[in-house]
């Protein structure tokens, strides 16, 4: 190593080793997950796009394994080797501290994106106390990150269970619920999927055989099934695969309900795409999505309610709530979330690089082997961003 | 190896040889294999400072990125599966007219549901709920299948690496559907598959192609010059 890495490299130690005791000091207890891990459970959780930032490779024995690319899930398949009798529900709280791998291009982005880099965080399984637990995690780790010298920041929350909410309480069929929930990820794809719900619902019927759309139209499964069976007979096509023929007349039944049903009216359209832009101090946000919900003659009162006790316990912890910002946005390109998320961006390396971030993430532990979902929160500090930071702030 | 050569690769076997020998040798530069008739190495006579050596398609394609030889032919398909930013390494020439292919996303017909990208979005999360797992994309192209996907804004597949026969997949039961190339369709449709209707992910034909990334010196570029000037580029 080079004096200057070697310089680094003792700072990262001594900065890491300050983290860690003082997450050990408020209770959470220090575990090293294994850095090889099975690629199954990240491919199954985060899906392809991961082999494209991953180190994904294959082993003698011909298992496919990759160099571990966060923390979070090998965490959760240590507490569920430890807790599946108890179905993984058993309340635990940890910290770690590691090495964490991902494919990043080569370029300028090196000293903030490093290939390798170590993720130190901290993650609390089977609290169902939701909001307070969720802001216990927040505030451990705004702690952690002043205790390291970080000074000037902001923190940015967000809350995937209030979209869900909007869907289900706003009118409009449970299929297009679903196929909006499926392509909430994908901000482009789910902007383009809802004005062909309120521009052109029967655009998935065009160009299929009329003459066997005639025939199905309005039969039970069953009797549709026969009818494309014997369709797809006369036509000389033989039925092979592992989806079967009832999965495509499902599928075609519903293109057809589709095409019957009301365009998606634009209110509804509107809202959840003004849903989208608010973005606001926390407790303004509240009251704009009060608003918001109010015009549109739409109630989600228990996800309002969930929002303002996170802010009551947020007023517990010394952070200055002004600091702390809604976006309703914030959290559609993080996989595993399914609720509460929250990041800590520094003023000096901006929103592309949170120094910090994490939340709620229940349906993990299902992934790694769980029947059931388990309450979990967590977080995870970007340790050498967070040393960019305090020592770039401390020379300049 | 004393002087600098340029390397230049040309396909070992196959229409894909012939052509390529073919094209040289129509501009005035004959190719011929040295050493014994199977040999992997060749001469351009009529130019001086050109080394041929003769390699598989998809070699020329990695042998490019990694700069192992300055000038090769080979398919447009292979070039761009092979990195994830092919047009930072490879400089393209020229597209040589033969060795015609398409890289196609293939359903079995009896999907009749699914015509096109989209409807695949649709059925790809009902697959999930229904199987409990992603459906599987077999194929040899797992880059170009990942970035056309991500294009088309589906998320719920996996891929699975075929390295042979991957029309069969789909009827064997160990993929739902693929990704693979195809010059007639012949093939896929003698094995109950169709072509989306916007599921071609590339033409693709053979090409003269450049590496970014090879060594060089003056004397190199030169002989490329002399080389694109007989061909007319």
């Amino acid at each position: 190593m080079t004096p200057e890495a070697t310089q680094k490299f003792q700072a990262l130690e001594d900065q890491a080793h300050d983290l860690m005791s003082y997450f050990c000091g408020v209770g959470f207890e220090m575990v090293a997950p294994s850095i090889i891990q099975p690629a199954d459970v990240f491919l199954d959780a985060v899906g392809e796009d991961l082999r494209g930032r991953t180190y994904v490779f294959t082993d003698p024995e011909g298992s496919e394994l990759c160099l571990r690319p966060d923390l979070t899930i090998p965490t959760c398949r240590l507490h569920w080797d430890r807790c599946s009798r108890e179905g993984g529900t058993t309340l635990a709280q940890y910290c770690y501290n590691g090495p964490a791998f991902r494919f990043q291009p080569s370029g300028s982005r090196a000293n903030t994106h490093p290939r390798e880099y170590r993720q130190l965080g901290i993650e609390r399984f089977g609290d169902r106390d939701r909001e307070k637990s969720e802001i216990e995690i927040l505030s451990v780790i705004v702690s952690a990150l002043e205790r390291a010298g970080l000074r000037d920041y902001t923190i940015r929350i967000g809350d995937l269970g209030i979209f869900h909410e909007l869907l289900s309480a706003a009118d409009l069929p449970s299929r297009w619920r679903e196929r909006l929930r499926a392509h909430f990820w994908r901000p482009e794809a789910f902007r383009s999927e809802l004005r062909q719900m309120t521009t052109k619902p029967d655009a998935r019927i065009e160009g299929l055989p009329p003459e066997l759309l005639s025939l199905i139209r309005g039969q039970e499964p069953l009797a549709a099934e026969r009818i494309l069976s014997v369709f797809l007979d006369e036509q000389g096509v033989d039925v092979i695969g592992t989806r079967s023929l009832s999965e495509v007349t499902e599928s075609l039944l519903a293109a057809l309900e589709d095409a019957e049903a009301d365009a998606l009216p634009e209110e509804t359209a509107a809202l959840i795409e003004n849903y989208f832009q608010v973005a606001a101090p926390a407790r303004a946000a509240g009251a704009r999505l009060r608003d918001l919900m109010q015009q549109a003659d739409i109630d989600i009162a228990p996800a309002l309610d969930v929002f303002n006790t996170r802010l009551k316990h947020l007023s517990d912890t010394p952070i200055d709530p002004a600091n702390v910002t809604f976006s309703a946005e914030f959290g559609r390109t993080l996989a595993y979330y399914t609720g509460f998320v929250f990041e800590v961006v520094s003023d000096m390396l901006g929103p592309e690089s949170p120094v910090a971030g994490g939340g709620r993430y229940d349906s993990l532990m299902k992934m790694v082997g769980a029947t059931t979902e388990v309450p979990a929160v967590g977080a995870m500090i970007h340790t050498e961003r967070l040393l960019s930071a305090v020592s770039e702030a401390g020379n300049g | 190896m004393g002087n600098a050569l340029m390397v230049l690769a040309v396909p070992s076997k196959g229409r894909l040889m012939e052509r390529t020998l073919d094209y040289f040798a129509d501009a005035g530069m004959d190719i011929r294999r040295s050493g014994s008739a199977r040999g992997y190495r060749g001469e351009m006579p009529s130019i001086h400072g050109v080394e041929v050596v003769f390699m598989s398609a998809s070699e020329i394609a990695a042998a490019l990125h990694q700069g192992r030889v300055h000038m090769g032919v080979t398919g447009e398909d292979l070039v761009r599966e092979d990195v994830a930013k092919p047009d930072e390494t490879a400089h393209w020439h020229a597209k040589l007219g033969f060795g015609h292919a398409k890289v196609v996303v293939a359903v079995p017909q009896c999907w009749i549901d699914v015509r096109g990208m989209r409807d695949l979005a649709e059925i790809g999360f009902q697959f999930r709920r229904r199987h409990g797992r992603r459906m599987r994309v077999a194929t040899k192209y797992g880059n170009t299948t990942r970035r056309f996907f991500n294009e088309n804004g589906i998320s719920d597949y996996r891929i699975v690496e075929s390295l042979g026969a991957t029309e069969g997949t789909p009827a064997a039961g160990t993929a739902e559907l693929i990704v693979d190339i195809t010059s007639t369709g012949a093939t896929l449709e003698a094995n109950g598959l169709k072509i989306l209707d916007d599921g071609t992910i590339l033409e693709s034909e053979a090409n003269l192609v450049g590496s970014k990334t090879a060594h060089w010196p003056p004397e190199v570029r030169a002989v490329e010059n002399e080389v694109l000037g007989k061909l007319g580029l």
